[in-house]
């Protein structure tokens, strides 16, 4: 058949037919928008936070007890600088306030403002910081779900923390964190270290927890185990670990998003295939009428798969293009909560668009094959029976 | 080819078009600029999880306990999600 034809016959067919069509276009683009939210989701995080680990001290050393991790002491810095090959040896302070009129609560890090380093990053990063009045008295930085609950609480200004003496600690909320940082320091309050040991009541030679760093990689398993000789109740958390952790974070190959693609794309299909190949459908008369007026089987099955192919691409590119829009232009509302919870405080993260062409491959492959396989095979079935039987 | 499904092409290739000019000009590395910079600072790089009271909030360095059956392996919500 002329090829011009072929494709003016092709493209009528699927307009003429298109109550047909639009049924599995509308539920192909459902589940390609939901399957490719929920991996722009999930890649766009894991990413974002992998970013952030470069930053991190290569291992963390804290007390346990009963299996639990309790304040550390803080001499252990000064013998965990005494192994060789470690530096930037610094004290962690912080923790979970509890605000129990609205059962919500507060991540509160102590910071060493006093530190250079810190400081310079900390005025970077906060527009028109000034360090000295921040200083001067009790104050914090508050990430910006935090600034929304007090302000929605009437703490506009100070908000008086409780300490586990009994007595309350008024500290002035200097100023919010920007937007940018809420994935991590949405639920934050920044203030100095000393502060927040006064509002954990931690002891002057207690900490949370300590940091440090092993510049030379060959040296990890070696410091571990000086670790575990010097100290017999610590818990030793590697940047590696974490590293593979987030890698594996949101492990959709892991079982759960596979599973639920897997249970909708099946019932799709043998819906599909069962419409497809319905004794009375017009698709069998159809095929029928086409056989009668000469088509071959080749042909036939020729028009079916670029009529499928049609559908395919199209449900595809309008379920990714939806679920990037949704994703990256107006943050994934409702599907974002799923992955960052919403028992706390509300948080609204921007995602940064990142786009993994490999995993589109893949799922545009699994979502192609067993639909065109739901449709050929039937109208494959239908083609080779003589068209007078394929009509009744 | 009939006028519609041209126009309908047409659709796609535009709404396409715009997502990738989206894609390569958005500013990604100021925004991981910021995080990078408040998670130096805090020494913090687990998501901020919008989690209750008894959920572990920091990753990897908080745990949850069943009170009722200690020993059990504790699965909170937000272990559906994130993988351990």
């Amino acid at each position: 058949m002329n090829n011009n034809a072929f494709l003016h016959f092709l493209t009528l067919l699927l307009f003429k037919q298109k109550g047909k069509h639009i049924g599995a276009v509308l539920i192909s683009v459902i589940i390609i928008f939901l399957l490719s939210s929920v991996l722009f989701i999930s890649s766009s995080l894991q990413s974002m936070l992998l970013g952030t680990l470069e930053s991190q001290s290569d291992f963390t050393v804290s007390r346990v007890q009963a299996g639990k991790a309790i304040n550390t002491p803080s001499a252990w810095m000064d013998k965990v600088l005494e192994i060789n090959g470690i530096s930037q040896v610094a004290p962690r302070i912080y923790g979970r306030y509890f605000f129990a009129p609205r059962e919500e609560s507060f991540l509160l890090v102590g910071v060493d403002l006093f530190d250079e380093q810190s400081s310079k990053e900390l005025r970077s990063l906060v527009k028109g910081l000034d360090l000295k009045s921040f200083l001067s008295t009790d104050s914090m930085l508050v990430g910006e779900g935090v600034k929304t609950f007090l302000s929605e609480h009437y703490y506009k200004e100070y908000f008086s923390f409780k300490t586990p003496q009994g007595s309350f600690k008024k500290v002035k909320i200097h100023q919010a964190l920007p937007s940018g940082t809420n994935l991590i320091a949405n639920d934050m309050i920044i203030m100095p270290i000393e502060l927040a040991r006064e509002i954990f009541g931690l002891g002057e030679d207690e900490v949370t927890d300590i940091t440090f760093n092993v510049p030379n990689d060959a040296e990890w398993d070696n410091i571990i185990g000086k670790l575990h000789l010097l100290f017999y109740d610590v818990r030793v958390v590697e940047k590696r670990e974490i590293v593979k952790a987030y890698e594996n974070l949101y492990n959709y190959k892991g079982g759960l998003f596979l599973i639920l693609y897997l249970v909708a794309m099946v019932t799709f299909m043998l819906i599909l295939y069962q419409r497809y190949s319905m004794v009375y459908s017009t698709e069998r008369k159809e095929i029928g009428i086409l056989r009668a007026v000469g088509w071959s089987i080749k042909d036939i099955l020729k028009l079916k798969f670029y009529e499928t192919a049609v559908v395919v691409l199209v449900s595809f590119v309008l379920g990714v293009i939806l679920a990037y829009l949704y994703v990256f232009i107006w943050d994934a509302p409702l599907l974002s909560q799923i992955f960052l919870g919403g028992a706390n405080l509300p948080n609204h993260v921007s995602f940064v668009p990142v786009l993994e062409f490999g995993l589109l491959g893949s799922i545009f492959l699994f979502y192609a094959i067993p639909f065109l396989a739901a449709v050929l095979i039937p109208a494959w079935k239908i083609a080779v029976t003589p068209p007078k039987e394929a009509m009744l | 080819m009939i006028k519609e499904f041209s126009i309908l092409v047409s659709i796609v290739l535009l709404l396409t078009g715009f997502v990738f000019i989206h894609y390569l000009t958005h500013n990604g590395v100021s925004s991981q600029k910021t995080l990078s910079s408040i998670s130096k600072i805090t020494e913090i790089s687990s998501p901020s999880l919008s989690v209750a009271y008894y959920e572990p909030r920091v990753l990897f360095y908080e745990k949850t306990l069943n009170p009722a059956y200690p020993q059990m392996q504790a699965m909170n919500k937000m272990d559906l999600v994130y993988e351990q």
